[in-house]
């Protein structure tokens, strides 16, 4: 440790005293931790944003003489023998019963991108991948290149306005297949695709994902339910935490005598931030929904039972269970502003006549707001990416009916609600093929860390802002 | 003295507006809450809520989807968490619904019945199985009911002799280097838990080491990932990254899970799927729950099925069910 | 405080509406700390039914998820420790102060992922890969220090002008792309070694000679996840304890001949000991409670099992999947909310003891530093 190469002392030193490899450790630390980091975004990114390009589809042929035709997804190593073998997504569940193909690269022949190869989306049996044969509708009927044109006309148009029609669809492998116009969703024809038209293609999948509802069991769709939930849950969450939040920093700093019992209840308040978030789920589930909402029930909507209007999870009480979970954090960043400000200021308002309520509503508190606002913020921050407690007091698995609409009294506190993290979970594990699954929860995934990190963003810019604004005003 | 003050005071407002903000936020509280007070269900909400099993989770969603297509105006409100929790959610009130993977244990059915007085209504919706899974390159393809608890199950109550751990134990797989044998199940919440537990290890116990998964397909996945995996999940979740092992039944015939065997129930494994009903005797359903009940029985209903991966009811149980509501 | 008279006709309504607010203000903020009281006052009140049975079915059940919740927590901090002192330590006392001020809020930002991605990751992405290339994953462990080293010894073999365009005060940028290079090449190298120096398959040898199982969902998994959730927390808070170490102590080491790691080892990291202890403290009681992190990564076996190929079970990830279905007043129900007990008291006494030992170090800094 204490051997100075005295070569490096020479040239450099103020580093000269470094001659250990310690410090390259830490730095590696530091290095190490924003790699991890920019790994994981980089992933989301490029995973969330690149499922909605489209793909090309192969049209494979097998040693065995077979053809099939997919989107290759994946490869891995084969178990105890040396080669790998590729994921094909081939869709076409109802003629051969499966969604999925893995193929040894070895049996692989021949593999082409035939440019006539369509994708058809379609309710309730999923995709279809092959060839577009004619559409008939009526007496008409279109074949090859002009049926291509006649589908993509009638799909431009709104679902209630398409005349009833069929498709006439052939696999690879021959099979043959009647469509009826009213079950399909979208086509595509990725092969023909030019880079333009497939960047318009993503555009319209990413806003699709943003702005429609899951269809197909949460397989397919997108997560606009769910943005709006978590949106709306954080938002009421503000709106009761921060009143609440406030009145007790006030309390605690301005109105309670300074003793220890305030010391003790300040160390408390402050250690419930560190309390895992599941605890106040299963408050939330015991206290709120268990006993307020199942009493709520028997005073108010007795006539409802056994269907439960407040005993069951909703909105109302997830926002509630968030905002005593995020109450110590604005309760904490509002102490710290009132702490802040100078006991001169105070004093001087009093002396100069004020009463406790105009020092503080003139005074205090607006010299407090910034320290308030970025508690807030941090407590959005908190509350958009907690997942544990709502699973007990009452995120749904798909509630596509929003808890607003149009009918009186237009704000549902009692729904369930979707929720973006919960969203992600449930696709991921509960789903029902969590292969097909898997691109959609990487975009969700990343929505929800855009949000979260963009609502983190603001507050510490907000934070930097108005502290240099003191600064200059000292 | 007065005066100073005064000015002072008004100077003060205008150079600081927000004065009266913690009047604002309690009025913005009082409008935001206010809703609350007056929130009630109108008669013909037609709010349509489930809660149970998570291996029905998909196929009632197709369902509740295909039913607000044609009725916009109903609502869905769906929570799969397993099928313990349908019971207990018909028993607390808290859903009308409650879709089940299993048949209800006397207990709950006796838990309702002292709650509401009459016992719940019971429907068969479609039919499952339990498959039991390897992966893809696994080259074992059978398995005896006494090698399936002596896999899984601590206490060997089918009459296997000895516990299976390795993948060397079983003929099939001498070859197969991959050392123990990883489980992979379900949670104790889930109908399919329960029910490999009472029908494929007798009722046995299951084994401590064995990953306990919250969803069929996390299991499937999970086996489709490591070569030295085995699980059971619903027939529905088969995908071809794993394949699904034939089962011999009591006449010593090995029966491979596919439509035609679990259909019959042929396959040692196969079941119902139900939906129970909270239906007070002499009382009409709400139109909602009403018109899915039709929606699940209609030919309509059992394509979903059949897209979702479960097997369609035969004609004579589809009768016999439409009799029933 | 009292307020001075005015003889003013608006006199008794101001003070009436000033003693009404400070009624109002009081009783809000008495009510919000009792609603904060009730959490605690709850979960005793729901556990007192299976007190009173006082079964050992209870401790029977409850003793696997707790010995799986320190578990995670353990492999977590073992994980995050290193680094996250590491990288407080270079942050507070090597960086360059722009650059500090630009990567201290970039690391505090990991805090702010939701753990429901991370757990998605390491469950469904990261365990099936370090389970398909097991040799890599532990070799990237020896082989990510040790390239760290190497990067020092290179530097001071290097010549001054590349020295200057790279100094230690940026190398936490620009070790970044090194140690992906040498993930790269690591990830290329450990088939080789796994081939030559183990025999072929090293999950084989595990099993053949030490007979050890290998879970998709290991501890080692859901130490690498939550080790990367915690990390910037306990980051955070040590890096504030050792910048506020006051200067005047390492300077006083570094007069009386101390080399700077000298200075570092045996003056500022002994100064800052409390406050990197309650870093420490805050980061394990954050491992402790994570919840969707350990239910998606861990497996969820309820086994007592040390190693780090093998899975576990929390309180907390029993707690999400068991409550929902357990019946309101039955046995399972008041055992979770034991668990939950558990967890919020063993927080509590955690964060307090934290919270403690930094005001005392405070009040020290204020002592020696004078003006801090």
């Amino acid at each position: 440790m204490t051997s100075v190469s005295a070569n490096s002392a020479s040239r450099r030193p103020r580093f000269s005293q470094i001659n250990d490899l310690w410090p390259w450790l830490c730095a590696a630390s530091v290095a190490l931790s924003l790699l991890m980091l920019g790994a994981l975004l980089t992933l989301l990114l490029v995973r969330g944003l690149g499922h909605f390009w489209p793909a090309s589809l192969e049209e494979v042929t097998l040693s065995s003489g077979e053809t099939f035709a997919g989107q290759a997804v994946r490869e891995v190593a084969l178990p105890q023998q040396t080669g790998d073998e590729r994921l094909y997504f081939t869709g076409n569940q109802d003629i051969d019963g499966a969604r999925w193909r893995w193929v040894t690269i070895e049996q692989i022949v021949e593999r082409a991108q035939p440019a006539d190869l369509i994708r058809i989306d379609r309710s309730p049996w999923g995709d279809f991948i092959g060839r577009l044969e004619a559409i008939e509708q009526g007496d008409q009927r279109w074949e090859g290149e002009a049926a291509w044109q006649q589908l993509t006309a009638l799909l431009a148009l709104p679902a209630n306005q398409r005349q009833a029609g069929q498709l006439l669809l052939t696999s690879v492998d021959g099979h043959t297949l009647r469509q009826p116009l009213a079950s399909v969703v979208s086509a595509q024809a990725p092969n023909a695709m030019s880079g333009w038209q497939k960047a318009r293609a993503w555009g319209e999948g990413v806003w699709r994902f943003l702005s429609e509802g899951p269809r197909a069991a949460n397989t397919g769709g997108g997560v606009w339910p769910a943005i709006f939930g978590t949106v709306l849950m954080v938002i009421l969450m503000s709106v009761m935490v921060t009143p609440f939040g406030v009145l007790a920093a006030i309390y605690l700093n301005e109105i309670a005598h300074q003793g220890r019992l305030t010391r003790l209840v300040r160390i408390g308040v402050r250690n419930l931030a560190g309390v895992p978030s599941i605890v106040y789920g299963v408050f939330g589930l015991g206290v709120f929904v268990y006993g307020i909402g199942g009493s709520l029930d028997e005073w108010f909507f007795s006539d409802t039972l056994p269907s439960p209007t407040f005993g069951t999870g909703g909105l109302l009480w997830a926002s509630l269970t968030l905002a005593l979970l995020t109450l110590p954090v604005v309760i904490v960043a509002t102490e710290e502003g009132l702490a802040r400000i100078p006991e001169a200021q105070r004093e001087g308002a009093v002396a100069l006549g004020a009463t406790r309520l105009e020092m503080l509503t003139r005074i205090v508190l607006p010299m407090a707001a910034p320290a308030m606002l970025t508690g807030v913020i941090l407590a959005v921050a908190r509350a958009a990416g907690e997942v544990a407690p709502l699973m007990l007091v009452g995120v749904a698995k798909l509630a596509p009916q929003m808890p607003i609409d149009g009918e009186f009294p237009y704000l549902h506190l009692e729904r369930k609600f979707m929720h973006l993290g919960y969203h992600l979970f449930d696709t991921a594990f509960h789903g029902e093929d969590v292969q097909a699954a898997i691109p959609l929860v990487y975009a969700t995934a990343l929505l929800l860390v855009l949000i979260v990190l963009m609502l983190n963003l603001t507050a510490i810019f907000l934070r930097h802002y108005l502290s240099r604004q003191r600064g200059n005003e000292c | 003295m007065n005066t100073p003050v005064h000015t002072l005071s008004t100077h003060r407002s205008s150079s600081l507006p927000r004065q009266h903000f913690l009047l604002r936020w309690v009025i913005t509280l009082l409008v935001l809450v206010a809703p609350l007070a007056w929130s009630q269900p109108a008669a013909m909400s037609g709010t349509l809520g489930a809660v149970g099993s998570d291996t029905m989770a998909g196929l009632m969603l197709r369902w509740g989807e295909t039913l607000t297509t044609r009725y916009p105006e109903v609502k869905l409100q769906f929570q799969a968490s397993g099928s313990a929790s349908a019971p207990t959610a018909l028993v607390a009130g808290t859903t009308r619904l409650g879709p089940m993977s299993r048949p209800m244990t006397a207990d709950e059915r006796d838990n309702f019945i002292e709650r509401y007085g009459y016992p719940p209504l019971e429907l068969k919706v479609a039919r499952d199985a339990l498959i039991v899974v390897v992966h893809r390159h696994n080259p074992l393809r059978t398995l005896t009911r006494q090698q399936v608890d002596a896999i899984f199950s601590t206490s060997r109550a089918c009459g296997g002799e000895a516990p299976i751990r390795r993948w060397e134990q079983l003929p099939a797989t001498r070859d197969w280097s991959f050392g123990h044998i990883a489980l992979h199940g379900r949670n104790l919440a889930s109908g399919t838990h329960g029910l490999f537990q009472e029908r494929a290890l007798c009722g046995g116990q299951f084994r401590n080491d064995i990953s306990e998964h919250p969803g069929s397909s996390a299991v499937v996945a999970a086996v489709g990932e490591s070569a030295n995996a085995m699980g059971y999940a619903g027939f529905n979740h088969l995908t071809p990254a794993v394949h699904a092992l034939s089962l011999y039944n009591d006449e010593g015939t090995a029966i491979p899970p596919d439509e035609a065997s679990v259909q019959s129930g042929d396959y040692p494994l196969s079941r119902y799927l139900y939906l129970y009903v909270n239906q007070p005797p002499g009382e009409t359903l709400p139109p909602p729950e009403q018109a899915f009940l039709r929606l699940i029985l209609s030919e309509e209903g059992q394509q979903i099925a059949r897209a979702s991966g479960f097997v369609p009811l035969t004609q004579t149980v589809i009768r016999e069910q439409q009799k029933r509501p | 405080m009292t307020l001075p008279r005015l003889n003013s006709s608006r006199q008794p309504l101001r003070l009436l509406r000033d003693r009404v607010a400070t009624g109002l203000i009081t009783a809000g903020g008495v009510g919000v700390l009792l609603a904060i009281l009730a959490i605690g006052v709850f979960l005793v009140w729901e556990t007192l039914p299976l007190l009173a049975i006082g079964d050992t079915l209870a401790l029977a059940k409850l003793s696997p998820l707790a010995w799986g919740t320190l578990k995670a927590a353990l492999a977590a901090l073992l994980f995050a420790i290193p680094v996250a002192l590491g990288a407080a330590i270079y942050s507070a006392l090597f960086m360059s102060a722009r650059l500090r001020s630009r990567i201290k809020p970039a690391l505090e930002m990991m805090e702010a992922i939701p753990g429901v991605v991370v757990g998605f990751i390491a469950g469904l992405i990261l365990a099936p890969w370090v389970e398909r290339h097991l040799a890599s994953a532990l070799v990237l462990i020896i082989w990510l220090p040790l390239s760290a080293a190497l990067a020092g010894l290179l530097w001071q073999l290097a010549k001054t002008r590349l020295r200057r365009r790279l100094p230690l005060s940026w190398a936490g940028l620009w070790l970044i792309p090194w140690l992906a290079f040498m993930v790269a090449i690591a990830l290329w190298l450990a088939p080789w070694l796994e081939l030559h120096w183990l025999g072929g398959d090293l999950r084989q040898l595990l099993d053949q000679r030490y007979g050890m199982d290998y879970a998709t969902r290991n501890a080692l998994i859901v130490g690498i996840a939550m080790g990367f959730a915690v990390i910037p927390s306990i980051y955070s808070l040590a890096e504030d304890a050792l910048a506020d170490v006051p200067p005047t102590l390492i300077e006083g080491a570094q007069a009386l001949g101390a080399s700077r790691w000298q200075a570092l080892w045996k003056v500022a990291l002994v100064a800052a000991g409390p406050g990197i202890f309650s870093a420490i403290m805050i980061g394990a009681g954050r491992a402790v409670g994570e919840t969707m992190i350990v239910l998606m990564a861990s497996g969820n076996t309820a086994l007592f099992s040390a190693s780090p190929f093998e899975g576990m079970r929390s309180m907390t990830a029993a707690i999400a999947i068991e409550l929902p279905e357990a019946s309101p007043g039955g046995q399972t129900y008041h055992l979770l909310i034991l668990a939950a007990l558990v967890l919020f008291i063993f927080t509590f006494l955690v964060n307090t003891l934290a919270e403690v030992v930094r005001q005392r170090l405070r009040r020290r800094y204020r002592q020696i530093g004078g003006t801090l």
